[in-house]
């Protein structure tokens, strides 16, 4: 391919340069690290939140800069975002119905819902 | 752009489309359209972890103290290093640094052969242990309840990432060869991004994975 | 070439058949098998669909006849089983989720977008190849293993019955894929593909129809390609995911079936709305009323539809405070719905109505729709779903959504745009005939089914009480008629194909941009990019009289 596009192209592509990506892996190593000592750490119901969050923002390092959200396109982003609030959407149906069931049609051995439905 | 003139120039340019801005665009659009399908795909398996570490938070807490934490963090490792070679090889081949964007290429799909090592090494551990879920559990060091559907889960959602780590690997296999080729440059680099952003994908699916089934 | 009616005709004019067109551009049926025109992908769909709804229509009958006497008729348990689920598996899975998709929308949407192809021909191609494989699997396999789960094969009878199960899994896996690639393709088409002028508040109500089914298939697809993964491990290797002898909850196999089945029929139903749509713009001759509010419902549909899911587990042992909240959300659907059916009916009055075979369609789905609706938001509610659930009420709801609304869409679309598709015209008198079998006939299949759910005779029995039988008899007489119905649609459709009066390009004088071309239409769609000036379905400026026309 022609040589004199390489320039051109270059100076609209980017205004960064590779450091960026080195940076972000760097601080996905860290939070690697944090989640995997955390994790061994008993700080009871903190333990889930705290690795989920750390997960969530690993992941947003990801996404942003590895995929280039912060360039794409808004429909692309859109498309990801929904995706993404469509699975939620499932688990808040399916949980709503789990924390709210009868106990008698939950898997056995299990500890009753948090709340209690007056039809028994 | 080198050829923004028009279909008689860019080769890459399909007859249907105006402009070769409008083609990528609409190629890109369509890959993240996929990898929407993907979320959603792996999202009913997280939904199954949820629901059944719900049911089962003792089995899931000490099922996930036997799992090798060694090879969890380290194909963690393998899969961060490779995203960021993937994420180099796309920043250097707009920069038509074919060659370097090549090896980076390369040591990604390394990374990818790696991970699938250490993950059949996992499992052939567990194998071992009797924790393969179905008729032939007997996997008796975790005795909480609901420990065999711990297990199904692993194995559900480990499974499915490592299909996608081949696919995303041969994806990335089949862009390298093109690359060697000569077929992309700075004017033409799509496949190349688009297989970047799908390996990306595995990377992020296993960052999720890797705390909610080793870690918690 | 501006949108303007150039190329359609008055009526004194000679129609013009267009030598050289898309259907003989490329000789042999290997131009055909490798084809990346979208014009004979949407031909091949149409051929494929129309067996797979023949198939389907056998099926149906076959089980309509075992049903006319309370006894064992013709065939025994395991038959019937084997024969709801094979009629429940074509219709749905090979009829209703591809063919206006892949028919009109493959056909029609570059057309309308002013386009030479959809965004990815290749792409488009392979969902083809896709629906042929998935359709010969789950076909052959259910054929020959027998399959007697129901189409909704849930756990854990699917995961235990000694009949073959897996053909049905793979083959709607590798459906899903077809679905789903479809469903992207025509997302970026319709983003990066419009001609010039052509914004979004210029699509035909059709495309809108086919963005928004597109997006439930992108979105909801994936989640029954999971469920069928699960289910079929589970029925190899007894994981335990939805058995409850390991610890599993077969219920969270209905939640994930059903998070992709419910919208599924909204795929099924969106491009029946918006087939309506356009041939009510064109048969109405009038600028349809309310077009953003019709637009923006087919989302709103799409959206609310994905909140759904529930209202198919009411008595499945799902919490009564979801069974509500699915409940409530259900009937919101309703909402979207309503307005559409307004805005039709707005559209079509006062306008210069052209009396037709499509017209007959779109009155039979109007109605059928409404009341297949009303019946929806009913068997919506709790109270009532609990005596309703899994009786002939159910069945008679949704086969008036999926026969009395999508089959009607479908025909209407079929008969619009047939000569856009051959250039040819076909027999209107017996158009009119079928049209007229067809609506009564629909009526006399399921109308005695809403009565007999609601005296009680439940689903999927082969065999009844004998009081049911007289509403059994009349619903199987129905049937009859529906497939004489179909059968004279056939006859002259085929007939009409080799010996069909020329249409010429336009002869329902449509607004449409896909009458903007030859029909039938050329290769590469248009010889120059049209530019589009004008506002979609607009048969007035404003001021302007409605126009009665001879067409």
């Amino acid at each position: 391919m022609a040589h004199e596009a390489s320039e051109t192209h270059g100076e609209k592509a980017h205004a960064h340069g590779a450091g960026r990506y080195f940076i972000v892996w760097i601080l996905l190593l860290i939070f690697t690290v944090t989640t995997v000592v955390t994790g061994r750490i008993d700080l009871g119901p903190v333990n889930i939140v705290l690795a989920l969050a750390i997960a969530t923002i690993k992941a947003a390092l990801v996404v942003l800069f590895f995929m280039h959200m912060t360039e794409a396109a808004g429909a692309n982003r859109l498309v990801f975002v929904v995706s993404i609030v469509f699975v939620i959407v499932m688990m808040i149906g399916v949980f709503g119905d789990l924390w709210t069931r009868n106990p008698m049609t939950l898997p056995t051995g299990n500890p009753p819902p948090a709340f209690h439905t007056t039809a028994e | 752009m080198s050829s923004s003139d028009g279909h008689a120039h860019n080769p890459h340019l399909a007859h249907h489309f105006d402009t070769i801005e409008k083609q990528d665009y609409a190629v890109r659009l369509g890959m993240w359209l996929f990898l929407g399908t993907e979320v959603l795909l792996f999202g009913g398996l997280f939904l199954g972890y949820t629901v059944y570490r719900h049911f089962y938070h003792e089995a899931f807490h000490e099922a996930s103290r036997h799992l090798d934490l060694w090879a969890g963090v380290t194909n963690t490792i393998v899969l961060i290093t490779s995203s960021l070679t993937v994420a180099l090889a796309y920043y250097e081949i707009k920069r038509d640094n074919a060659k370097r964007a090549a090896a980076l290429l390369i040591f990604t799909i390394l990374c990818a052969l790696v991970f699938l090592v250490i993950k059949s090494i996992e499992y052939t551990h567990k194998f071992q242990e009797g924790a393969l879920p179905g008729a032939h559990y007997h996997y008796a060091e975790v005795t909480a309840p609901g420990a065999n559907l711990y297990y199904t889960v692993y194995f559900l959602a480990t499974g499915l990432h490592a299909i996608h780590v081949i696919v995303g690997m041969s994806l990335l296999i089949w862009v390298l060869a093109r690359l060697l080729k000569g077929h992309f440059s700075s004017s033409y680099y799509v496949p190349l991004e688009l297989g970047g952003l799908y390996w990306h994908l595995v990377d992020l699916v296993w960052i999720f994975l890797f705390p909610l089934l080793y870690l918690i | 070439m501006s949108q303007s009616n150039q190329l359609s005709q008055a009526s004194d004019d000679k129609p013009v058949y267009p030598a050289v067109n898309y259907l003989n551009a490329d000789r042999g049926v290997w131009s055909w098998l490798t084809t990346v025109d979208h014009k004979r992908i949407a031909i091949m769909y149409l051929v494929s669909v129309l067996i797979a709804f023949l198939l389907g229509g056998i099926f149906a009958l076959a089980l309509r006849v075992e049903l006319l006497t309370p006894g064992p008729t013709i065939m025994g348990a395991n038959t019937y089983n084997r024969m709801f689920t094979l009629h429940g598996v074509v219709m749905i899975f090979l009829f209703m989720i591809p063919a206006i998709p892949g028919v009109f929308g493959n056909f029609c949407l570059p057309l309308m977008l002013g386009a030479k192809d959809v965004a990815f021909p290749k792409l488009n191609l392979l969902s083809l190849y896709l629906y042929w494989t998935g359709a010969t699997i789950a076909l052959g396999g259910m054929i020959m293993g027998g399959t007697d789960t129901g189409w909704t094969f849930y756990a854990p009878y699917s995961t235990t019955t000694p009949m073959t199960v897996f053909p049905l899994l793979l083959g709607v896996f590798i459906l899903g894929f077809s679905s789903i690639l479809t469903g992207l393709n025509f997302i970026v088409t319709i983003h990066t593909l419009r001609a010039p002028g052509m914004g979004w508040m210029r699509l035909q109500l059709f495309v809108w129809a086919i963005y928004a089914t597109s997006i439930i298939q992108v979105l909801a697809t994936p989640v029954i390609g999971l469920t069928v993964m699960l289910v079929g491990i589970e029925k190899v290797g007894h994981f335990g995911f939805f058995d409850p002898a390991r610890g599993g909850d077969p219920v969270l196999m209905q939640h994930m079936f059903w998070f992709y089945s419910h919208p599924a029929v909204y795929i099924m139903v969106l491009p029946g709305f918006g087939v309506i749509s356009d041939v009510i713009a064109a048969f109405a001759r009038k600028n349809v009323f309310g077009y953003k509010a019709v637009a923006y419902s087919s989302l709103g549909i799409a959206f609310v539809g994905f909140f759904a899911w529930g209202h198919h587990m009411f008595v499945s042992g799902q919490s009564p405070v979801d069974d509500g909240a699915f409940a409530a959300i259900s009937m919101l659907v309703g909402v979207f719905t309503a307005i559409k059916v307004f805005n039709w009916v707005a559209t079509l009055y006062r306008g210069a109505v052209v009396v037709g075979a499509p017209l007959v369609y779109i009155c039979g789905f109007l109605f059928f729709t409404v009341f297949g609706g009303m019946t929806g938001i009913a068997v919506a509610t709790v109270s009532l779903d609990v005596h309703w659930h899994d009786t002939y009420f159910v069945i008679a709801h949704f086969h008036f959504i999926m026969v009395g609304a999508v089959i009607m869409a479908f025909l209407a679309g079929l008969h619009y745009w047939f000569p856009k598709m051959f250039g040819r015209m076909y027999h209107e008198g017996w158009a009119m005939v079928s049209a007229c079998l067809i609506v009564l006939g629909f009526m006399a299949t399921f109308i005695p089914q809403f009565l007999m759910g609601n005296a009680g005779l439940p689903r999927r029995y082969y065999i009844y009480p004998e009081k049911y039988q007289s509403l059994n008899v009349a619903s199987t007489a129905g049937a009859s008629l529906l497939a004489f119905g179909f059968i004279i649609i056939a006859i002259y459709l085929i007939y009409a194909l080799a010996r069909g009066e020329i249409a010429g390009a336009n002869p329902w004088r449509s607004e449409g941009v896909e009458w903007m071309t030859t029909s039938p239409p050329d290769k590469h769609n248009f010889h120059e990019t049209p530019v589009i000036t004008r506002d979609p379905h607009s048969y007035q400026q404003p001021g302007e009289e409605v126009e009665h026309v001879v067409i």
